[in-house]
C-alpha cells in the first residue's frame, strides 16, 4: 500500500509529467510507419486472438520466408463475427484464436478450410487438429491445480477433490464468463458426464469461492492469501516465475490417475476466403514446424509438436499426462458447459 | 411553397441522420434468424433476475450519487472564488478521461488494500467507484449551465434578501435542472452499457449478460434481444429526464449574463476548498498516483516500449482519431438538434432513436456496424475492390453510431433553454431558418456545444471495442495498446498508455474550461 504522503509526491509527479507532455504534443506529428519489405514475396493477413508476444514470431517468418504478415487482434468472438460478416471479401487468410471452443466455433460456422499438408499432419498429434484439417493446435496450455506453497502440505490431486469441503471459503476460481472456464467444464462434461460434472461443479461453488477475473491475479491473491488453492492456466505461473523464481506458488497435475490434466490450445486455420491461401499455408506450417519453439515460448506454453521442447521455466514442472482426448469435443459442448455453469449458480 | 420544400428538406434530413445512426442496431435486431425462446427461459431461471435487481440499484445509486457530487461541485466552482480555482474546476473533470476498464482496475486493486479482496467484490462499491469515475458527466453540463445562466437573475434574488442556498435552489438549480438532466442521462447510460467495471467487481449487470449470452453460447441473436431490452431501458430513463426537461424549460428568461464567481470570507474559502480538494484527492489524486507508479514501474522493468509502432504512433492516431470522429459526431448532433428543435413533437423522438448506440454495450454496436458495413461492401459502394470494413471511414463511422447521443443530447440540452422569443423575434424579422440557427441558436447554445465537444473528444480517445474491431491494419491508438496489456492482466504495463490517454482527454477539457472562463470575463 502507497501511503498517503508518497500519493501526493506521485501525485506532482504525474502533474509535472502531464506538463512536460503538453509541450511535446503541440508539435508532435504522426509519425507513419512505413512497412516496405524489399524482397517482398507476398503478403498474409491474420486475425489473432493470441495476441501475447506475437509480433516477434510475426517478425521472425518475415526474415525468413520474406512474406510480410499484416495483423489485426481483438476478442476471439467479435473477430469471428467480423469474419463471418465479411464473407468472400474477407481479407484474412489465417485466423489464430487463444482458446479450442472459439477455433471449433469458427470451423462450424465454415469459416474455415480444411489444409492438407504432410509438415502439418507430421508435426501435429491427430487429437490436437481437427477431424476434417480446418484447424491445428500450435500450442497447449494447462489448467491445473495451484497452491500456497506456504500454507498448503497436501494440496488436492483431482478437480473432484477442489470441491472437498476443507477447502471452504479457501479456493480461488475464473468467473464462467471465461472461456478457460467453460472448457474446464466442457472437458469434464465429456471425461465424467453431465451429471457427474454437475456435482463436482456444485462442490466448488458450495466452496464459497472467490471468483477473480484473471490468472494472474488468481495467483497473486494465494500469495497474500486471500486464498490458498485455485485453478489456473500453468504458463501464468510459468511467467510471474520468470520474473520472480521464488513465488510461492505450487502446481499440481490434477486427475494423474484418470484423464489428465485439462488442456486447451491455442490453435489457427486458413479461411475458407483466404485471397493469399498459399502463404496462408506457408505461415501454418512454419507455426508448426520452424516457429513451433518460439510461437510457444513467448507465452510459456507447451509447443503442439510433443518432439519440441518446452521452454525451460515450464519444463521444470516435470512430466505429466494431459487430457489430449477432449480437445476436439471442447467446442461442441461449450454451451452445455455454459449451462451447466449457469444451472449450478456458478458466478 | 418554398416554405414547405424547406420543411420537407428538414424532415428528410432528421430522418437520414437518424436512420444512417440506427441502421447497424436494426440491421442486428432483423438478423435474428433463430427463435431465441430457449435462451431466454433458461436466464430467467437462472441469471436473468439477479441482473435485472442488480442493474437497478447499481443505476439508482450511481445516477443518484454522480447528480449529487457533480452538482454540487459544479456550483462551488462556479459560484465562489476561491485560490486555484481554475486549476481545480480542470482537475475535477480528469477521472473522466480514465477508460473504465483501467480506473476499474486501479480501484480493485487500493480498496482490496482496505477491505480485503472478498470484501472488495461487492456491488456498493462498485457503485461507489462508477460514481467517482461518472460524476463529471453532470459535472461539466452543471457548469456550462450554471456558466450561462443570466447573471441579472442571480443578482435579482439577490437584492431581494435571498441567501447563497437559496440562490442556489430557488434559481441556479431549477434553472441548470435540463442541463443536469442531460449530464445525468449520459452517467445512467455509460452505467447501463459499462462492462469492464462491472465485471472486476464480479456485479453481474445486464450489459455482462449481453457479453454472456453472446460469448458463452454463440447466440448473437439472443445477446442482441437483451441488449434491446437494455435499450429499452435505457429510452425509459431518456423520457423520464424529458419530463424534467419541460419542466425546467424556459426558466432562463431574457436575462442577459453569465454568472460571476463571488468572494468569499477567508473561512467560507477554507471550507469550500477544502472540500473540492478532498474530493480531487480522492476521485483523481489516487487512481492517478496509481498509474504514475506503475507508469515508473514498467519503464524502470523496460515493458513500456514492447508494443509495435512505439508511443508517437499510438499518440498520433489517437489524436487524429478523436479530431476526426469528435468533428463529425458534433457537426451532425448540433444539425440534427437545430432540426429537432424546429419541428418538436413526432421530431423529438425520432432524435430519441439516434442516441441508441449509446444505449448498447460497445461490442455489440460494434458488430453491428461490421455486419452492416460488410453488407455494403458486398454491394461494392467503394471502387477499386476497397471496403468499408477495416476503413478509416468505417470506424469514424462506428464511433458515432456510438456517441452521436453524446453531440446531440449536449447540444439539445442548450437549445432547450434559449428563450423561444428569440428565436421568433428573429424569424419574424426576416431570418431565415439558417441564419437563424447561426446568429442566434448556435452563439446562445455555444457553452453547451463545447461541453458537448469535449465530452465526445474524451469519450471517443477512451473507446476499445469498436476501435479495436473495425481499426485499419497497423493503425494502432492508445486504447488499443491498453487493451493488448489489460487483456493479459499486465496492468503496470497499461499505465503508460493510459496517463497518455487521460492527457488528451484533458486537453479536450481544458480547452472547454477556457472558453467557460472567457465567456465569464467578457460579460463581466
Amino acid at each position: 500500500m502507497l501511503t498517503s504522503k508518497r500519493y501526493f509526491k506521485v501525485f506532482g509527479a504525474a502533474v509535472a509529467t502531464i506538463g512536460a507532455l503538453s509541450g511535446l504534443v503541440a508539435c508532435g506529428g504522426n509519425s507513419e510507419s512505413s512497412s516496405d519489405s524489399e524482397k517482398s514475396n507476398g503478403l498474409v493477413t491474420v486475425y489473432t486472438g493470441r495476441h501475447y508476444g506475437i509480433e516477434p514470431v510475426f517478425e521472425k517468418f518475415t526474415a525468413e520466408t520474406g512474406i510480410e504478415v499484416r495483423f489485426t487482434t481483438g476478442g476471439d468472438p467479435e473477430l469471428r463475427a467480423r469474419l463471418e460478416a465479411e464473407g468472400a471479401n474477407t481479407p484474412a487468410d489465417l485466423v489464430m484464436t487463444s482458446d479450442a471452443a472459439n477455433i471449433a466455433l469458427a470451423s462450424a460456422a465454415n469459416l474455415l478450410s480444411p489444409v492438407e499438408s504432410e509438415v502439418l499432419a507430421e508435426a501435429i498429434p491427430e487429437e490436437l487438429r481437427a477431424q476434417d484439417n480446418s484447424w491445428f493446435a500450435l500450442s497447449g496450455r494447462l489448467r491445473v491445480i495451484m497452491s500456497s506453497s506456504e500454507r498448503v502440505a497436501n494440496a488436492p490431486q483431482t478437480y473432484a477433490e477442489v470441491g472437498d469441503p476443507q477447502w471452504k471459503g479457501k479456493l480461488c476460481l475464473r468467473p464462467s464468463t471465461h472461456p478457460y472456464t467453460q472448457s474446464l467444464v466442457a472437458g469434464l462434461i465429456n471425461n465424467v458426464g453431465a451429471v457427474e460434472a454437475r456435482k463436482i461443479v456444485d462442490s466448488w461453488v458450495a466452496n464459497n469461492p472467490l471468483y477473480i477475473n484473471s490468472d494472474t491475479d488468481i495467483l497473486k491473491a494465494l500469495v497474500a492469501g486471500d486464498c490458498d488453492i485455485a485453478l489456473a492456466n500453468s504458463y501464468y505461473l510459468g511467467r510471474l516465475l520468470s520474473e520472480d523464481a521464488a513465488f510461492p506458488v505450487t502446481l499440481t497435475w490434477p486427475d494423474q490417475n484418470g484423464k489428465g490434466a485439462h488442456l486447451n490450445i491455442s490453435a489457427a486455420g486458413v479461411t475458407a476466403n483466404a485471397p493469399n491461401r498459399a502463404n496462408a499455408v506457408v505461415l501454418l506450417e512454419w507455426l508448426a514446424s520452424k516457429g513451433q519453439k518460439l510461437f510457444s515460448d513467448t507465452n510459456n506454453e507447451f509447443p503442439a509438436d510433443p518432439r519440441v521442447e518446452a521452454a525451460a521455466v515450464i519444463a521444470g514442472f516435470g512430466s505429466f499426462i494431459a487430457d489430449t482426448k477432449s480437445v476436439r469435443v471442447l467446442g461442441e459442448l461449450n454451451t452445455q458447459a455454459v449451462e451447466l455453469l449457469s444451472a449450478a449458480r456458478y458466478e | 411553397m418554398q416554405r414547405r420544400l424547406v420543411d420537407l428538406f428538414g424532415w428528410m434530413a432528421i430522418l437520414g441522420i437518424v436512420a444512417l445512426v440506427a441502421s447497424p442496431i436494426l440491421v442486428l435486431a432483423w438478423s435474428l434468424v433463430d427463435p431465441s425462446g430457449e435462451v431466454w427461459a433458461e436466464l430467467w431461471r437462472t441469471r436473468l433476475p439477479g441482473m435485472i435487481v442488480s442493474t437497478t440499484i447499481l443505476l439508482v445509486v450511481v445516477v443518484g450519487g454522480s447528480v449529487i457530487l457533480g452538482t454540487s461541485l459544479a456550483w462551488l466552482v462556479s459560484a465562489f472564488q476561491f485560490p486555484c480555482r481554475r486549476l481545480v474546476g480542470w482537475l475535477l473533470v480528469v477521472p473522466l478521461a480514465i477508460p473504465g476498464y483501467v480506473g476499474g482496475f486501479v480501484w480493485l486493486d487500493t480498496l482490496s488494500g482496505v477491505v480485503g479482496a472478498r470484501g472488495v467484490r461487492s456491488l456498493w462499491l462498485c457503485a461507489v467507484v462508477l460514481v467517482l469515475s461518472l460524476y463529471p458527466y453532470v459535472y461539466l453540463f452543471a457548469r456550462a449551465a450554471f456558466a450561462d445562466q443570466g447573471a441579472d437573475s442571480l443578482a435579482a434574488a439577490r437584492s431581494l434578501g435571498v441567501g447563497a442556498w437559496g440562490v442556489f435552489f430557488r434559481v441556479s438549480l431549477p434553472t441548470a435542472q435540463p442541463a443536469i438532466a442531460a449530464g445525468a442521462a449520459l452517467v445512467a447510460m455509460e452505467t447501463l452499457t459499462d462492462i469492464g467495471t462491472v465485471r472486476l467487481f464480479n456485479v453481474s449487470t445486464l450489459a455482462d449478460g449481453v457479453m454472456r449470452v453472446w460469448f458463452g453460447s454463440g447466440n448473437l441473436g439472443a445477446a442482441t434481444e437483451l441488449a434491446s431490452a437494455l435499450t429499452g431501458a435505457a429510452i425509459l430513463l431518456i423520457a423520464c429526464e424529458r419530463l424534467l426537461h419541460r419542466r425546467g424549460r424556459s426558466a432562463r428568461g431574457t436575462s442577459e449574463g453569465v454568472m460571476v464567481p463571488r468572494s468569499l470570507s477567508p473561512v467560507a474559502v477554507s471550507g469550500v476548498l477544502g472540500t473540492v480538494v478532498a474530493v480531487l484527492v480522492v476521485a483523481v489524486g489516487i487512481p492517478i498516483a496509481r498509474l504514475v507508479d506503475w507508469s515508473v514501474e514498467s519503464i524502470q522493468a523496460g515493458q513500456a516500449v514492447t508494443v509495435a509502432g512505439g508511443v508517437w504512433h499510438h499518440v498520433g492516431n489517437t489524436l487524429l482519431l478523436v479530431v476526426t470522429s469528435t468533428g463529425v459526431a458534433i457537426f451532425i448532433g448540433t444539425v440534427l438538434a437545430l432540426l429537432v428543435a424546429r419541428k418538436g413533437g413526432v421530431a423529438r423522438l425520432a432524435g430519441r432513436v439516434s442516441t441508441i448506440g449509446y444505449a448498447m454495450p460497445g461490442p455489440v454496436v460494434a458488430v453491428g456496424a461490421v455486419v452492416m458495413l460488410a453488407a455494403l461492401d458486398r454491394r461494392g459502394v467503394l471502387p477499386n475492390g476497397f471496403f468499408l470494413v477495416g476503413s478509416t471511414i468505417g470506424l469514424v463511422y462506428a464511433l458515432l453510431v456510438r456517441f452521436l447521443a453524446v453531440g446531440y443530447q449536449g447540444v439539445e440540452a442548450s437549445l432547450e433553454r434559449i428563450s423561444p422569443s428569440a428565436v421568433e423575434s428573429a424569424r419574424v424579422l426576416g431570418a431565415g431558418s439558417f441564419r437563424t440557427a447561426l446568429s442566434v441558436e448556435i452563439p446562445a447554445a455555444r457553452f453547451g456545444i463545447l461541453a458537448a465537444t469535449a465530452l465526445l473528444a474524451v469519450d471517443i480517445s477512451k473507446e476499445l471495442p469498436i476501435t479495436l474491431l473495425l481499426r485499419p491494419f497497423g493503425v494502432d491508438t492508445l486504447s488499443v495498446w491498453v487493451w493488448q496489456s489489460t487483456s493479459e492482466s499486465l496492468w503496470a504495463q497499461a499505465a503508460v498508455p493510459a496517463l497518455l490517454m487521460v492527457f488528451i482527454g484533458m486537453i479536450a477539457v481544458g480547452l472547454l474550461l477556457v472558453a467557460l472562463e472567457r465567456g465569464a470575463e467578457l460579460v463581466s
